[in-house]
């Protein structure tokens, strides 16, 4: 009886910590990403389709952290969006679709990342944040695509005090309202790119470079809902 | 046999729950920069600066040094208020920690000296 139990709190196990049913290895996914072994990438000002004109600062300001934590190079991104302004280069949407052969020249790149944002809706009463993006790096050598993936993600802004009865609802819409209206959106971008970049190959400062190529990639097109507990 | 299965669902378990510690550690970096971005005001750059001036003094990620960019951004914010001699040692300190951004900050480094 133990016995079989402990089988099954291993099996239990496996199927949680692994994968879904159909994973593609992250080498075979993201071919570009192994073979040309980049390390320096530039971050190109978030192209903003959505109706919310801050999304485009939301994400700029957290996507170098993810990147940088995941051992690459993120060309310092304050410098290089002021150069990138200085420059006309500000509207990322014009070099989507063209060689970024001098992004490499003038700022070392080895890749440039496009960020889209195509929608950032607000429900004010439900705490609820909506989010089309689609992340692309792009080689600024061969100008191929190595890593692309578009999320929907659903951001509970949600905040739960704690409080019970009927006074906690009330203090619980009051906090969540006071949450989603005054700060952190910068939150939901930061989930965003976190749940997005759970699989981006490990650049060169990480102790796992060139070691995870055999594990699982992420869906290229996925649904994720999200809250600030997300890390 | 049983102490094999203990150990394998330790490790199974350790597997799944430990969460790595990060390389790096960035304080408040995003909500600053978030705002420098935006308002671009001097008191959401002097924010921005004693982040910088945080992330560099204590780094508490598995690396142990400064992220990339930090240095470099932070001289950039110097220069920007005209101290140009502390912002052009900062640029330099990056190519120092990281000889990958030669290529951009020099050519940086070039056009102030014009």
């Amino acid at each position: 009886m133990k016995r079989i139990l402990f089988l099954l709190v291993v099996v239990i196990l496996f199927i949680s910590s692994c994968t879904p049913s159909k994973p593609i290895a992250r080498s075979e996914a993201y071919k570009g990403m192994y073979s040309e072994k980049p390390l320096t990438i530039l971050l190109m000002p978030p192209i903003n389709k959505s109706t919310n004109v801050e999304a485009k600062e939301y994400f700029h300001s957290t996507l170098n952290i993810p990147i940088d934590n995941a051992g690459f190079y993120v060309i310092p991104p304050i410098l290089s969006m002021e150069i990138l302004r200085k420059e006309s280069a500000y509207d990322a949407e014009l070099f989507l679709n063209a060689s970024l052969n001098k992004f490499g020249e003038i700022f070392g790149a080895d890749l440039a990342l496009f960020t889209v944002i195509s929608k950032w809706d607000k429900s004010g009463l439900a705490a609820k944040v909506y989010v089309d993006v689609e992340y692309i790096f792009k080689s600024t050598k061969t100008n191929e695509i190595v890593y692309t993936r578009k999320g929907t993600v659903t951001y509970d802004a949600s905040v739960n005090s704690g409080a019970p009865g009927a006074l906690g609802v009330l203090v619980n819409m009051t906090a969540s309202a006071i949450n989603t209206a005054a700060t952190k959106y910068v939150d939901v971008a930061r989930a965003c790119n976190a749940y997005t970049f759970k699989d981006l190959p490990a650049g060169k400062y990480s102790p796992l470079y060139g070691t995870d190529g055999a594990l699982p990639a992420g869906k290229k097109v996925f649904k994720a809902v999200l809250n600030s507990k997300y890390r | 046999m049983k102490r094999l299965i203990f150990i394998s669902i330790s490790v199974l378990l350790l597997a799944a729950c430990t969460t790595q510690k990060p390389l790096y550690t960035w304080e408040n970096y995003e909500t600053t920069s978030y705002n420098y971005l935006k308002n671009s005001d001097e008191k959401a750059t002097q924010e921005l600066i004693k982040t910088y001036q945080k992330i560099i003094e204590k780094q508490k990620g598995t690396r142990a040094t400064v992220p990339p960019g930090i240095y470099a951004d932070y001289g950039f914010l110097l220069l920007q208020a005209n101290k140009t001699e502390e912002g052009k040692a900062m640029l330099s300190k990056e190519i120092a920690l990281y000889p990958e951004s030669k290529i951009f900050i020099d050519r940086i480094l070039k056009i102030l000296e014009k």
